[in-house]
């Protein structure tokens, strides 16, 4: 949703934002009411009697699938797939059909909580609501509030910093830090996609969709489909592989489950995928593959490129090196790729930063596309279209006390540089490795942190708990007691999205629609949609930390000589963003769309003329638009960067000492010590993350994690299936049981993220498996701070 | 009356296992690795890294065949196990003795113990839910992500399934035994 920010005044310098990101939760025994675990029995059959169905959206991972709940005497019996969403075509994956074990995961968070033991502890003590907002704002005798610490901070607002992890309420919880006035704002986007969403943007003007309903030939490398669940493309994808229209090319270091499915898997060594990439092209503009008048009309710095190329020497032998793929592989698939083109896509993937060339990576899959004209096109990348929403308006102040990295420089003292580009989810290892070096230009002491948890999700998990030690106050706004939430000093106890309407959602694409989650059943125990906790916060803290602000920033203090306090006030209030509910704020969002509100009530989605488009045309089959309105193509294929090209050389980014063009470094090459092997962590369908670790029904599709070792390897090692090995790096050790296998190269091993807890409230997550980020080391990627998650080096050995 | 089958477009399965959750969940069956009604085999991959063969590893959704001569039937001592009206295989929890001769008879494995109403229990294709209540799919076609399931009246000529059936090419399981299944794999 679109922000129409009320600017209080332009003041000399604005507060420059910076970035950061996360997700998570807190316990002891407020957590389980029922301990008794082992004999849990709670699924519920459905029933034959009456029932109410609601429309909403999943929230299980970041897809944001289609579901009706069913429910029966006010429980949540069953979440089935709603067929009228485009985009998540009438399907519910394991994790969205598990929802249900999550709203009644008897570890969830109920009540607000502040902490009474050590920080780290996870000793906690019941409050109210309004204890618990008088605890941030004035402290306990464990832990300061805000008013003393912004009191000694002399009102500098970005000695707290704010972050989330991706979900639909992230707006709500960002709309109150912008009224805040931090300049330090960090989101997952740094452990995510960062890298490919900038490298995309800077290069074609956009992260384009991929069209695999009707590309003919894919190349999937570094994304794993069938396993990492992505809607439309999973489903889209998987009925058209194995020789029924769609080839498959899959490249991975492991035999994934998209492997499985593929025509060809081209096991590459780690982090050399950009070198693939290079080769491929080094054939395509060689041979003159490439689509001539797409690249005339449409490209920036072709011949640049091309010299590069040459000048370079990057052929398949070269990347047969560096790679291990064979150069007559190389050949044939480029070859193919632009016999197929422009249905054939370069699939861009999402997926975190795994090699530090990952920004360039990105950049060359992109170039390498665009040379078979595959953009907004059918089969190919697709832009496709969005329908506007209306915004709403929120307060954004201005603090003349607030600190950034652009006033300290203003101030002659030292900035910082993590990365060569500061982007708007900031580097979260960048900004927590920086606050602990102690090179920070002002001191950072509290944190608000809502969905997010930077225990489990960031590289070096020890730097992370001394990190989180070192704060003064940590609120936490999450659904259950993460590893994180252990460190919390207040603990806000929010509702699950089966709980609570979010803010409405357009989804853009070649079938764009708009979506939205409703509530099914009313806040379980004394828990909140954030929209309602930011309401009891901002009612608490607003007019107090105003009086701070009053008392030391000058332009305040003559704003309100020349105004008076009320006219000033009102630009400081942080009530004013939520004094509606979600419901009157969506029905705005919408209202430019006759009907679209009831739609969205009764159906869960809404786009123009759904009634007369939206058709049933088997059990399994759905249409949503007829294929002649489709937006595949909004722009006759030209690029949406500022100049309408394909940029081939950013000369603007080498001043940044970043490389203009696509270039492979000798340091970009993959070399493991003997004895040592390099960790590679990934996905699985049936978790997301650490956000379902403790969800009982996935828990009994995947108990634990595995470490996937060479057979053979392992055989030399006497290691055996389910033996408990130990995982060390230079960054720490973790323990999971083996799982020897073919389908992984010899000096590599895998496990999947997102288990490990060491949080006790957890009666499931606890200590299930190993945790990746316990020895991922934190190394950044250079241009926009991501973490990299594939350059570690681990030992093994059987314990 | 109707004769219910299923046709499955294995093909299509990615081994993401919606469809235990979804069944688990309309059913009621319990927790429990070792409880449920429907599973996707897989097999161990053939070959030596890096050189896999990537026809060895493929998932096969399965569960109770619905067989038309089901061993399981012909061995309940107590007629627990039943044809019911549709041709479903079906366990009436009353009967049952726990005797578990049906979980040895059966073939496909299909079989599992449930601690809570002492029932050998197994897949019913959601009669008691899902078409109980008028509808027309079971709960792991409607939540399948790739769409692998088509299930329908074998005995409509007009069903999808009949006309998947008539058009494209299939095997059953274990077709040597004699037993007639009902979940047809489709080529």
């Amino acid at each position: 949703m679109a922000v129409e920010i009320s600017r209080r005044r332009f003041l000399q310098g604005s507060v420059a934002m910076t970035v950061i990101g996360g997700m998570s939760m807190a316990p002891s025994n407020l957590f389980s009411n029922e301990k008794e675990h082992g004999e849990l029995s709670i699924t519920t059959k459905t029933g034959t009697g009456e029932a109410k169905f609601v429309p909403t959206l999943c929230e299980m991972c970041v897809n944001k699938c289609a579901a009706i709940a069913r429910v029966e005497d006010g429980v949540v019996t069953k979440l089935d797939p709603n067929p009228m969403f485009p985009k998540s075509r009438n399907m519910l994956c394991p994790r969205g059909n598990a929802g249900i074990q999550a709203l009644y995961d008897p570890d969830r968070l109920k009540y607000p909580m502040i902490r009474i033991g050590e920080k780290g502890e996870g000793k906690f003590k019941r409050v109210s609501w309004d204890e618990a907002y008088d605890a941030i704002l004035n402290g306990t005798d464990k832990f300061p509030g805000l008013a003393k610490i912004l009191d000694e901070e002399k009102d500098n607002r970005s000695t707290i910093f704010f972050c989330a992890g991706e979900g639909m309420a992230e707006h709500t919880f960002k709309t109150f830090y912008t009224g805040f006035g931090s300049s330090n704002w960090l989101n997952h986007a740094s452990l995510c996609l960062r890298t490919v969403v900038s490298g995309y943007g800077v290069t074609l003007g956009a992260y384009p969709q991929a069209d695999l309903e009707n590309a003919e030939y894919i190349i999937m490398a570094g994304a794993n489909r069938a396993e990492a669940i992505v809607t439309p493309d999973t489903m889209d994808f998987f009925k058209r592989t194995k020789g029924r229209g769609a080839k498959l090319i899959c490249v991975d270091p492991r035999f994934t489950n998209t492997a499985a499915k593929a025509d060809k898997w081209l096991p590459i060594k780690p982090g050399t995928d950009l070198a693939f990439v290079l080769a491929l092209t080094y054939v395509v503009v060689m041979e003159e593959l490439y689509d001539k008048a797409y690249v005339e009309k449409y490209f920036n710095g072709f011949k640049q490129y091309k010299n590069h190329l040459y000048a370079e020497e990057y052929t398949p032998e070269w990347a047969e090196k560096i790679t291990g793929i064979p150069a007559e592989d190389i050949y044939e698939i480029a070859r193919d790729f632009m016999k197929h083109a422009p249905k054939a896509v370069y699939y861009p993937g999402r997926r975190s930063t795994f090699a530090k060339n990952d920004f360039q990576l990105r950049r060359a899959m992109a170039i390498f596309q665009a040379l078979g004209g595959g953009i907004d096109t059918k089969g190919g990348l697709v832009f496709g279209k969005k329908l506007p929403l209306k915004g709403h308006s929120a307060v954004a102040p201005m603090y003349a006390q607030a600190e950034g990295v652009d006033v300290a420089r203003a101030k002659g003292k030292p900035g910082y540089s993590d990365c060569a580009i500061v982007s708007g989810g900031g580097s979260w290892i960048g900004f927590r490795n920086r606050i602990l070096e102690g090179k920070s230009v002002y001191p950072v002491r509290g944190m608000f942190l809502y969905k997010h948890n930077p225990m489990m999700n960031m590289p070096n998990v020890e730097k992370t708990a001394k990190f989180l030690k070192g704060l003064d106050l940590i609120v936490t706004i999450d659904t259950m007691p993460s590893d994180t939430v252990m460190y919390a000093d207040v603990v806000l106890p929010e509702c699950t999205y089966l709980e609570r309407t979010d803010p409405v959602k357009t989804f853009g694409g070649p079938e764009p629609s708009i979506a939205v989650r409703n509530k099914v059943i009313d806040p379980m125990y004394e828990t909140k949609p954030v929209i309602d906790i930011m309401r009891g916060l901002t009612e608490k803290i607003s007019k107090p930390l105003f009086e701070i602000t009053k008392k030391y920033d000058e332009d305040v203090q003559d704003d309100i000589a020349d105004r008076g306090e009320a006219e000033v006030y009102k630009e400081f209030d942080l009530t004013i963003p939520f004094e509606h509910s979600q419901e009157e704020l969506n029905e705005h969002a919408v209202s430019g769309y006759p009907g679209a509100y009831e739609a969205l009530c009764k159906h869960g989605v809404f786009y123009p003329k759904m009634e007369e488009y939206f058709k049933q045309v088997s059990a399994n089959e759905h249409v949503y638009y007829p294929d002649d309105e489709k937006a595949y193509s909004v722009r006759e294929g030209k690029p949406k960067t500022n100049s309408g090209k394909v940029e081939c050389n950013l000369a603007n980014i080498a001043k940044k000492g970043v490389d203009p063009m696509p270039t492979w470094r000798k340091e970009y090459e993959y070399h493991v010590p003997e004895g040592k092997f390099r960790m590679l962590t990934g996905r699985h369908a049936q978790f997301t993350q650490s956000g379902t670790a403790n969800n009982v029904m996935l828990h009994d599709l995947i108990h634990e994690n595995y470490i996937w070792i060479n057979k053979r390897v392992a055989k030399k090692m006497g290691i055996k299936f389910g033996d408990m090995i130990e995982v060390s790096s230079e960054a720490g050790k973790t323990r999971l049981k083996a799982y020897p296998t073919e389908k992984i190269a010899p000096d590599q091993v895998f496990f999947i993220h997102g288990f490990g807890e060491e949080s006790e409230a957890l009666t499931w997550a606890y200590r299930s498996g190993g945790n990746d980020n316990a020895v991922i080391v934190d190394e950044i990627e250079p241009v926009y701070g991501g973490a990299v998650m594939h350059s570690t080096n681990v030992e093994i050995r059987k314990v | 009356m109707a004769r219910y089958g299923m046709a499955l477009d294995y093909k299509n399965c990615i081994n993401c296992k919606a469809c235990e959750v979804a069944c688990k969940e309309e059913n009621g069956v319990l927790l429990g690795a070792d409880k449920h009604r429907i599973w996707v085999g897989v097999k161990e991959i053939e070959g030596e890294f890096p050189l896999l063969s990537i026809a060895s590893n493929t998932f096969m959704p399965s569960q109770c065949q619905h067989c038309e001569h089901a061993p399981c039937q012909e061995v309940c001592p107590t007629h627990a196990t039943h044809y019911d009206e549709n041709g479903v295989v079906r366990v009436d929890p009353d009967k049952c003795i726990l005797c578990s001769y049906c979980m040895n008879a059966c073939p496909y494995d299909a079989r599992y113990v449930d601690d809570r109403t002492m029932t050998v229990d197994k897949c019913n294709f959601c009669s008691d839910t899902r078409l109980a209540r008028g509808e027309t799919t079971t709960a792991c076609q409607a939540t399948c992500p790739t769409k692998v399931r088509i299930f329908g009246d074998l005995d409509d000529p007009n069903s999808e399934i009949s006309q998947v059936l008539r058009d494209r090419e299939h095997f059953s399981l274990k077709p040597h035994l004699g037993t007639k299944p009902k979940l047809f794999y489709l080529i």
